[in-house]
């Protein structure tokens, strides 16, 4: 027998531990056994993959970005959920703001959650300047708590919900999972209201170097497409995840975030 | 105006937390009812679930707690057995009944038309096993007629001290089903000194020939003891005579004494400790039968539809077994 998968993911909620023990039962008594580390922010985990600890990692999209900046392109995406293929940021403000589309945000004040969170921060400014009246033209107020985890929390982005709410931000940017999580306009009618919603994008990923063989992934890869939303052994798995399936990787999906990350100068390293 | 902010706090608190753990969230400034609505709708929405509002603070579960109905053994869902109380009179005035049965005590009978009723609903409603208790169900005069009408519908248990088999009452336990039914005699000791102290003078002589009568008979008889917990594991004897009189191993039941109706000692049986049994009396449905003459385990009154009643009964072992779990991960260890 080959030595168990190890996979590597970023413990940004105690519920990680559940999810990915799940997982790891998963696979468990198959021909692609794995197990998992657990790291404290994306660039422990991405350096422990350039490193051969981990076989492995479950990368943000940020973290995507830059390992294949470290590795000059040396890595193979291996699957995401299908949530990841059709990630948004959308911009919310307060209800009866009368605020519609990127251009209206012009001389207002945007919220934008953590620096490394491709979702609210990274992605709305290339937006702005691609899409809208220009980052410069929009008073930026960023919040960058929980750094290092790539908006993984989304506390920056209940934060920057929060200064809408307080009237120190007009608008707030978030991620799709974070609108959803609120209710979007449903649960507190009269409060927030969406004034832009981005194209889709890729978000999460299985990354791997090619020192781990597709001899190896491809029952692991087998096996994790099987996960079934219908067997009720799997479905607490994939809800706590916030997935329906594993789908292969949209790759065209992470386009915008490497030209941002060019274009704002991001470092490819922590 | 509802507190907007009362959403973000969830999604905070709840996100930071580990599957199953609970956190409080003050609702903050609105009405209580309109909060709470808005509490119970994201949890809906997000598979969360609201334990309960108190004093204006939301506690909530993350994720789903684990359905206590499906953690049990099958033989144990509430509703897979049906006890009944035929009558809560009886020939002998046991020191320690939980049903505070004696000659004193009133009828209290259920009556064919109810037994009949119960038995035909409880074939509609996945109830396995019809059990019949008192009391003495042998002081009924119709108690062959009760047992008919059970065992036409599902395998019945009845119990007995198994003293009575005389006359007209051992015509009655002949005319039972022997195919659909087993008796379940009262039987304490292996001598009668311990036996008769608690449930009187020659009454463990009348039993023991009770057994060998029903079996005679071609009755399986089962046969459960009543003991003071502390006598639970000293069993060796016992068994070894209940072999001798025929008893199959499966057949042996031993019950711990309950402090419960007249007994002055034994354990505490609450209604947190107890996995419920559906139990009807004339009186109502109540959540054991070791409890059937207590009000602090009635369930309800009404005892039809059988099928609301086992529901009711169901509904509330998931409630308490979720303030249970919800007081085991608040309770500090130091």
């Amino acid at each position: 027998m080959s030595k168990p998968l190890m996979v590597g993911a970023v413990a940004y909620t105690p519920n990680v531990v559940t999810i990915w023990e799940g997982i790891r039962d998963y696979f468990a008594d198959t021909v692609a056994e794995m197990d998992f580390v657990l790291f404290s922010h994306y660039g422990r985990q991405v350096d422990a993959l350039l490193d051969g600890m981990i076989d492995v990692a479950w990368n943000t999209n940020l973290a995507w970005v830059r390992t294949v900046a470290q590795t000059d392109g040396n890595c193979r995406a291996l699957a995401m959920r299908d949530t990841d293929a059709v990630f948004q940021t959308v911009v919310v403000a307060r209800s009866g703001s009368n605020l519609e589309g990127l251009d209206s945000l012009k001389g207002r004040r945007l919220a934008l959650g953590s620096r490394d969170s491709a979702q609210a921060a990274i992605l709305p400014v290339y937006y702005l300047d691609h899409s809208g009246p220009g980052a410069d033209a929009v008073d930026l107020v960023r919040i960058d708590s929980d750094v290092g985890k790539h908006g993984d929390t989304g506390r920056s982005e209940l934060d920057a919900l929060r200064m809408v709410l307080d009237d120190r931000a007009d608008a707030a940017a978030l991620g799709i999972n974070t609108w959803e999580s609120i209710g979007r306009e449903e649960l507190m009618p009269g409060t927030f209201e969406a004034v832009w919603s981005s194209p889709t994008y890729s978000h999460c990923n299985f990354t791997v170097l090619p020192a781990v063989s597709e001899e190896r992934t491809a029952p692991w890869l087998d096996l994790l497409f099987a996960m079934d939303w219908d067997n009720p052994e799997h479905r607490p798995i994939l809800e706590m995840e916030g997935l329906r399936r594993w789908v292969p990787p949209v790759l065209d999906g992470y386009t915008s975030l490497f030209d941002a990350v060019e274009e704002q100068g991001i470092s490819p390293r922590w | 105006m509802v507190n907007p902010g009362l959403v973000l706090d969830l999604v905070e608190r709840v996100g930071a937390t580990a599957q199953h753990g609970t956190v409080t969230v003050p609702l903050g400034e609105g009405g209580t009812d309109r909060l709470t609505a808005t509490v119970t709708d994201w949890c809906a929405r997000t598979g969360n679930e609201l334990v309960e509002v108190r004093d204006r603070v939301a506690t909530v579960r993350r994720g789903r707690s684990p359905d206590p109905i499906a953690e049990l053994a099958p033989d144990l869902v509430p509703g897979t057995r049906l006890w009944m109380y035929t009558n809560f009179d009886c020939n002998l005035a046991c020191d320690y009944c939980c049903a505070r049965s004696s000659p004193q005590t009133p009828r209290r009978a259920l009556g064919l038309d109810r037994v009949r009723r119960l038995a035909a609903e409880a074939g509609q409603a996945d109830v396995s096993e019809l059990i019949l208790t008192g009391g003495e169900p042998f002081l009924l005069p119709d108690i062959d007629d009760l047992v008919a009408a059970c065992t036409a519908v599902l395998p019945t248990t009845l119990l007995t001290n198994g003293m009575l088999f005389r006359g007209r009452r051992l015509d009655a336990l002949l005319r039972m089903d022997r195919t659909r039914l087993a008796l379940q005699i009262s039987l304490d000791s292996a001598t009668s000194a311990l036996h008769d102290q608690h449930r009187g003078r020659g009454s463990w002589d009348r039993a023991v020939a009770g057994i060998r009568t029903a079996q005679d008979n071609g009755f399986r008889v089962r046969v459960a003891a009543t003991l003071p917990y502390e006598q639970t594991h000293e069993l060796e004897p016992f068994h070894r005579f209940l072999d001798t009189l025929g008893i199959a191993p499966g057949d042996q039941v031993i019950r711990a004494l309950a402090h419960r109706g007249v007994a002055d000692h034994g354990i505490e049986l609450t209604l947190e400790a107890l996995i419920p049994e559906v139990t009807i009396t004339a009186d109502g449905v109540y959540w054991h039968p070791v409890s059937a003459d207590h009000d602090d385990q009635l369930v309800t009154r009404d005892i039809f539809p059988l099928s609301d009643a086992i529901a009711e009964v169901r509904s509330r072992f998931i409630e308490q077994r979720a303030r249970s779990n919800a007081a085991a991960q608040w309770f500090p260890c130091a």
